[in-house]
């Protein structure tokens, strides 16, 4: 059930920059929830309980990929697919740019992009796309990652940590781009569906992350990572996949299995590095939601404001998925103070279901 | 008002099952935590489904005395009746 990462002798790669970049179309929750109620009122009766549902998630509001009053024309999913190509497309070139930018390097000193999403489908994928916009090498490695969802940017510096840890001269990109909007089915009216399109937005992140024989490679070091399946919560969350595209499985038992399972799983990954959480000052948590920040500030006994960087992006963007927790990080990387020594972990969850924890030192 | 209780309990099973993919048996005396394991999800999809079908509104309040499936079921019935006889309680917001 668990599968942990240790690197106590080999080298390890380092976060050199984050990436940011919202889609510029921003409504604010109340315009969402007034855009919505007309079509709310076809099937509901109390709309108040469901405009209730979409305060209670915090989220002040959501930047998306398209202007607000473009969505209700979307009716089939190739129509929002296309779109999510197109933007997804864009907005990944920008925090590729941007990140390697930040690390001072170029689209040629780029070994391996890991591109990971869970809210769009393209072949050739967007890495591949990427390579021809930004001029990326001939023989750049690409590792496109569909599926893993909200944990998919812990687990992607997880995986492109592994990656640079056989090839550590090497320089790769891990990029996670999620327009949540696209994926809404205005036909679903169910509870889950109205609560998710409360609390998803649109981002994309991306990290240049370095092998520890890369030359002028900077920044905190990935230590190791730990994964953890939770059998048997196939349904806990998802995607149906119907005629219209992607239909969303959430359950309440989310913020359950942070309380039922994190504090176990923390402890013992960090004891696997002679580690306790007194030692840990800064953690950066996937923004699944109110309840989630809350189930990992009580399970993991947090000291208040631990988690203040999540809840502010909660606050300002919504849940962005596979790229939320990079957002997290990219400010913890920026704006922490963080001292050489200090030790972080990266954590997420997502559909399986499964966490990803990533310990970080400074 | 029995009718409607009756309903109320039938349209609970539906929703138990297509909704919230329940797949044991729904019976009066089940309890809805510990016997349907409903979380704060399932209660509010119950809810809304019980309020689309009905047209009545099921406040927190109403919420406090509901412990088991016929429970929810009678104050579906007493809101419905109170609509029929022209309360607010059951009235459109």
């Amino acid at each position: 059930m668990l599968s942990t990462t240790r690197h106590d002798t080999t080298p390890s790669p380092s976060l050199s920059a984050v990436g940011r970049a919202l889609p510029p179309h921003y409504a604010s929750q109340d315009q969402l929830i007034g855009a919505l109620r007309d079509l709310w009122a076809t099937k509901h009766f109390n709309l108040e309980r469901l405009e209730d549902l979409h305060r209670n998630v915090q989220v002040g509001g959501r930047h998306l990929a398209l202007p607000l009053e473009e969505y209700p024309a979307l009716a089939t999913f190739q129509q929002r697919n296309d779109a999510w190509i197109r933007v997804a497309t864009d907005l990944s070139e920008t925090v590729a740019r941007q990140a390697l930018e930040r690390a001072g390097l170029t689209p040629k000193d780029v070994d391996h992009v890991f591109f990971v999403t869970v809210t769009g489908i393209a072949t050739p994928s967007v890495d591949a796309r990427l390579v021809n916009r930004m001029g990326l090498r001939e023989d750049v490695k690409r590792t496109p990652i569909f599926g893993l969802g909200c944990v998919a940017g812990a687990a992607g510096l997880a995986r492109a940590s592994d990656y640079l840890r056989a090839f550590p001269k090497q320089t790769a990109l891990l990029i996670a781009t999620e327009l949540c909007s696209l994926t809404l089915q205005r036909e679903d009216l169910s509870i889950p569906n109205i609560i998710a399109s409360g609390l998803f937005g649109d981002g994309a992140a991306c990290v240049v992350l370095r092998g520890a024989e890369a030359s002028g490679a900077t920044g905190p070091r990935v230590v190791g990572s730990r994964s953890v399946f939770y059998p048997d919560t196939e349904r806990v969350m998802g995607w149906d996949v119907v005629d219209t595209g992607f239909k969303v499985v959430l359950s309440a038992k989310v913020p359950q299995l942070v309380k039922d399972h994190i504090r176990g799983n923390v402890d013992g990954f960090l004891a696997e590095h002679g580690l306790t959480r007194k030692d840990v000052r800064h953690w950066v948590a996937h923004t699944g939601g109110p309840k989630v920040l809350e189930g990992f500030e009580s399970a993991l006994e947090l000291e208040a404001g631990a988690l203040e960087r999540s809840w502010k992006s909660l606050r300002q963007v919504g849940n962005l998925s596979s790229a939320s927790v990079l957002f997290v990080l990219g400010e913890t990387l920026e704006e922490a103070g963080a001292k050489p020594g200090d030790w972080g972990v990266v954590m997420a969850m997502g559909p399986g279901f499964c966490a990803e924890m990533v310990l970080v030192r400074w | 008002m029995a009718d409607t209780v009756t309903e109320a309990m039938a349209e609970i099973r539906r929703i138990a099952r297509e909704e919230l993919e329940f797949e044991g048996a729904v019976e009066p005396s089940h309890d809805l935590l510990r016997d349907l394991h409903l979380d704060s999800l399932g209660l509010t999809v119950l809810a809304v489904g019980l309020e689309n079908r009905f047209r009545v509104l099921l406040s927190e309040e109403d919420a406090q005395g509901v412990r088991t499936v016929e429970d929810l079921a009678r104050l579906v019935a007493t809101r419905v009746a109170a609509r029929a006889s022209g309360s607010e309680a059951g009235a459109h917001p």
